[in-house]
């Protein structure tokens, strides 16, 4: 019996309708003309104007800062939690641990959004970077806790023993052996993390105070309120940084797995 | 008992950093939540003294259930597009050859990996009155000049499908990458046509794919502000779009609170029914995926 | 320095699972020992509180003298390999040897030429910068034991070392083990399900069940001479026969001297139904009337066409040849008496061709001197779900005859 095309088909044309919208707005980034309709002549003119608009160097400052701590944080406590999970799995404070954890991964990002805001003002906190920041961890750690956690299961809980067998106190046990082993999944959370955090938009709108404006949030109000051919050419920088990050570290991991 | 209380310090110590965050950063939010929806608003966007019940009544006017309605519907659809794309791309990804399979799984994560914003924007272009794909279609007599693509709650659902259907792809892949195809072998073998084989063999093998799918896309899908604002109008708002209105334009907290705390309620009880249906099988393995 | 590793009643508990169940055991310096028993019998919990990730309930261990009950275990001077080897994979094979010594800060040099030396004794010099991922299983081991006699413990745990490897790879590092505990004279602690692997290391062994020790001596004494059903079952084969102790036979009195001594070679008339007239020797005084099994070995049974000879103290029974399994050195029989199945096992020494042998249907006789079976105290149903317990982790049951699952008694 011939196996049918079609799951082939579906999957091509979805990949498809993933790309076509990517393509033309690069496209379009070098498009002088201002609605993308037409074509009317190559030009880098919007990238050239986009260097010279100092919010958006201001809002990525801020971005990186925010993304910088919302990053190494997430990965202690995503760690260390991702790490009870595994160990103590089963008792009745992992489960809640767990779910609590668990649930901010699906909940809709608007309603952390808005429960951080009045939470901040219920607490009369100044809205700025750092409630940002805070926010940022809150939703980074249970994506490395989770990235961890499935790297946690083919650990081999008798490698710890072997190493205070071998005379290592908690410390050393800690430093030689469980970071080095679970760096590849503490780096991996990490970029999930980094990225997110990046890409943020709606909790980070919610939070934000005046001055505190992020790269997503200048976005968005560039989209909102005109400029677009200036987000264009953000948006196909955006894409290329992110494409280079994803295909290197999927090459990277490819890597690991052959030697593995 | 000495080694059992040193067990329980231990994790007590690890536990909780993580534990205390959630449960000061999430938890105590999210109940502030309920607890707010009951309280007068300020003037100048703040929360008043005193406990009251207007949010409550607001929460009757009647404009609400049309968007409710709108919000369901948008999100209903929007998960069966999804799932019904994913599956046969699920289908296809596992049976493919490993090179071939990484490279789909890479041109799946990378969109993934892109900013939302971005992503959202491009359909804006794409979809823009003056934009290309409105000219191409006027151009084949397709549309007339003045319809607009945009704007309207099929510009939503259109972005809606394209932002939440990596969300579909990799949980119903991660389980049919498990599923042992030499079943649908023995299925044909006792005489079932293909697509009986699928439905009755493939589908089922998937079941906790497809759940993990059905949560990861209809509970985001149940917020969705973002998309119906920047692609959508008036006539396409859904519940997110009025909180973020309440919080920002009107300035009353109390009032975004009493739509939060019952969507909370609304994305609960699917997210529990399907957590208990999904058994004891976590999502851990949706998120390695994910995680790369 | 002869009681150097000494367990005084210790006991630990899981819940209401008693996995250690206040044992005392000593191990001499330099000694290979085993312990040996099903799954769940509690000597990897003996093990564990040793190396001291598990602390005792009850009870004490000592260590050349010193109390080390409440040390953490990167204070105590053993270690161990375990079943998974657990190797660190993120270093190489010399890293993984050298880490006891780093930790401890011990001089470069020193590293340097202890791990070379422990390269050596393992024969793997020229592999010492590869990750674990990129040896063989047997080098795995090799290296797990590197690493734990590079810091010259003063007791080495070995956790089911073997269990991993293939049948073949087992026999050899078998051998290896052997040779290396000759060569560096620690006393090893070694903790195994299968009885070959203890059997033929051991100096002494102590078997397991049900967290007590249920016989301790050396792998003859325990073969030989079982002192229960369960020890006689779990290690090799055995026949059981269900009965009961009848009168004594006889008593010799000796006179020696001026003193008239009842001397304890005696022998007790057995009732198992169908044999009425058999005899064995009762070492331990069993009285009249007490229910008991009748151990016999297949090897030590004797089967011909012809009735034997009358002797003192020889058993004979007859029967029906149901089964021959000739496996080359021998062959083993099974044959029906009575409701009994019995095993027997004929050593080939001479040309099987000649020999016209016993076949299938035959009706035979089989007999034993009274001296070669044991009376034992009755084998109950816990103790064959034990024996019948599947082994633990990878290890596959041994083709090996030897080795096979016991006779069961074939119970009326």
């Amino acid at each position: 019996m011939k196996p049918s095309r079609l799951p082939m088909l579906v999957t091509w044309s979805v990949i498809l309708f993933f790309y076509v919208p990517i393509v033309i707005l690069v496209a379009n980034s070098f498009n002088s003309s201002r609605f993308g309709g037409s074509w009317e002549s190559a030009s880098l003119k919007w990238y050239i104007r986009l260097m010279n608009e100092p919010s958006i160097w201001h809002a990525l400052t801020n971005t990186l800062i925010i993304a910088g701590v919302a990053t190494l944080a997430s990965m202690v406590l995503g760690t260390s939690a991702a790490f009870a999970l595994h160990r103590f799995a089963g008792t009745r404070l992992q489960k809640v641990h767990y779910s609590v954890i668990y649930t901010p991964l699906v909940l809709p990002e608007i309603l952390m959004g808005l429960s951080m805001l009045l939470f901040f003002v219920q607490l009369k906190v100044q809205l700025g970077l750092a409630t940002i920041a805070i926010a940022h961890v809150t939703f980074c750690l249970s994506y490395v806790a989770m990235t961890v956690l499935a790297r946690l299961q083919d650990f081999d809980f008798a490698i710890i023993e072997a190493a205070q067998d071998l005379g290592a106190g908690w410390w050393t046990t800690l430093w030689r052996v469980l970071i080095p082993m679970l760096a590849p999944g503490i780096l991996a959370g990490g970029l999930l993390a980094f990225t997110l955090s990046i890409d943020d938009f709606v909790i980070s709108f919610f939070v934000a105070g005046p001055g505190s404006t992020t790269l997503p949030i200048k976005i968005y109000s560039m989209i909102k309120y005109g400029a677009p051919p200036l987000i264009n050419a953000l948006s196909t920088i955006l894409l290329v940084i992110t494409f280079s990050c994803v295909i290197a570290s999927q090459y990277m991991s490819n890597r690991d797995r052959r030697t593995a | 008992m000495k080694a059992e209380t040193r067990r329980h310090a231990s994790e007590w110590l690890v536990t909780l950093p993580s534990f205390v965050w959630l449960l000061l950063l999430f938890l105590v939010p999210t109940v502030l939540v309920f607890a707010i929806t009951f309280k007068p608003p300020t003037p100048y966007g703040g929360i008043g003294e005193g406990w009251t019940l207007n949010t409550l009544r607001t929460l009757g006017n009647p404009n609400y259930p049309a968007i409710i309605w709108r919000t369901v519907w948008l999100s209903v659809a929007a998960t069966a597009i999804c799932i019904l794309l994913a599956t046969p791309m699920g289908y296809y990804m596992a049976r493919v050859s490993p090179a071939r399979r990484r490279l789909v799984l890479l041109l799946v994560i990378l969109p993934f990996w892109t900013s939302f914003l971005v992503r959202i924007f491009a359909w804006k272009v794409l979809l823009h009155p003056e934009g290309l794909l409105k000219n191409t279609l006027v151009f084949l007599g397709l549309v007339g000049a003045e319809t607009s693509l945009l704007y309207n709650a099929w510009s939503v659902l259109l972005v809606m499908v394209y932002t939440e259907l990596p969300f579909a792809i990799l949980p119903i892949y991660a389980a049919a990458e498990k599923f042992d195809f030499r079943l649908i072998e023995a299925a044909k073998d006792l005489g079932a046509s293909s697509f009986c084989a699928f439905r009755s063999v493939f589908l089922p093998g998937i079941r906790v794919g497809l759940l993990t799918a059905f949560l990861m896309v209809f509970i985001p899908s149940l917020g969705s502000y973002v998309i119906p604002d920047i692609v959508g109008g008036p006539t396409s708002e859904m519940i997110g779009n009025k909180i973020a209105q309440r919080t920002f334009v009107d300035r009353n907290l109390p009032h975004a609170a009493g739509l939060s705390a019952f969507l909370t309620v609304a994305v609960l009880i699917p997210m529990i029914a399907i957590t208990t249906l999904r058994g004891k099988e976590s999502p851990r393995d949706t998120l390695r995926e994910e995680g790369i | 320095m002869s009681e150097f590793l000494q367990f005084e009643d210790v006991s630990k508990h899981y819940g209401d699972v008693k996995a250690v169940d206040h044992v005392s055991l000593t191990v001499k310096q330099g000694e290979f020992f085993s312990l040996l028993g099903p799954s769940g019998c509690g000597k990897t919990t003996l093990l564990r509180i040793l190396a001291g990730f598990e602390q005792p309930d009850t009870g004490r261990v000592l260590l050349g003298g010193e109390d080390v009950t409440d040390l953490p275990p990167y204070e105590r001077k053993v270690n161990t390999i375990f079943q998974s080897y657990a190797l660190f994979p993120h270093l190489s094979v010399w890293d993984n040897i050298a880490f006891g010594l780093k930790v401890a800060k011990r001089p470069r040099q020193e590293i340097q030429t202890e791990v070379a030396k422990m390269l050596t004794l393992i024969q793997m010099e020229d592999q010492a910068w590869k990750k674990p991922d990129q040896i063989s299983g047997g080098q795995k081991q090799r290296v797990a034991i590197a690493r734990a006699l590079v810091n010259k413990p003063r007791v080495l745990l070995l956790d089911e070392p073997l269990a991993a490897l293939d049948l073949k790879l087992r026999q050899r590092m078998l051998i290896e083990l052997d040779l290396i505990h000759d060569e560096v004279g620690i006393t090893f602690l070694y903790v195994t399900h299968d009885q070959g692997e203890a059997m033929s290391l051991s100096d002494r062994l102590a078997v397991m069940k049900l967290g007590r020790i249920e016989q301790l001596g050396t792998p003859e004494e325990i073969y030989e001479a079982p002192r229960t059903s369960f020890v006689a079952a779990f290690i090799g084969d055995t026949n059981f026969f269900n009965g009961t102790v009848a009168e004594p036979l006889e008593k010799h009195s000796v006179l020696e001297g001026f003193l008239s001594v009842a001397v304890d070679k005696d022998y007790s008339r057995l009732h198992i139904e169908d044999f009425p007239d058999l005899e064995c020797y009762n070492d331990k005084q069993i009285k009249e009337g007490e229910q008991i099994f009748l151990s016999i070995r297949p090897e030590k049974l004797r089967i011909s066409r012809e009735r034997p000879k009358p002797a003192p103290h020889l058993n004979a029974i007859e029967g029906v040849v149901e089964d021959v399994i000739y496996l080359g050195s021998q062959t083993k029989y099974w044959v029906r008496a009575g409701d009994y199945r019995i095993s027997v096992i004929r050593q080939h020494s001479r040309f099987l061709l000649d020999e016209n042998p016993i076949r299938w249907r035959e009706k035979v006789w089989i007999s034993w001197h009274a001296d070669d079976g044991f009376m034992l105290e009755k084998y109950s149903a816990q103790d064959e779900n034990l024996i019948q317990l599947p082994p633990e982790e990878v290890g596959e049951t041994s083709p090996d005859p030897n080795h096979a699952a016991p006779a069961q008694p074939v119970l009326r």
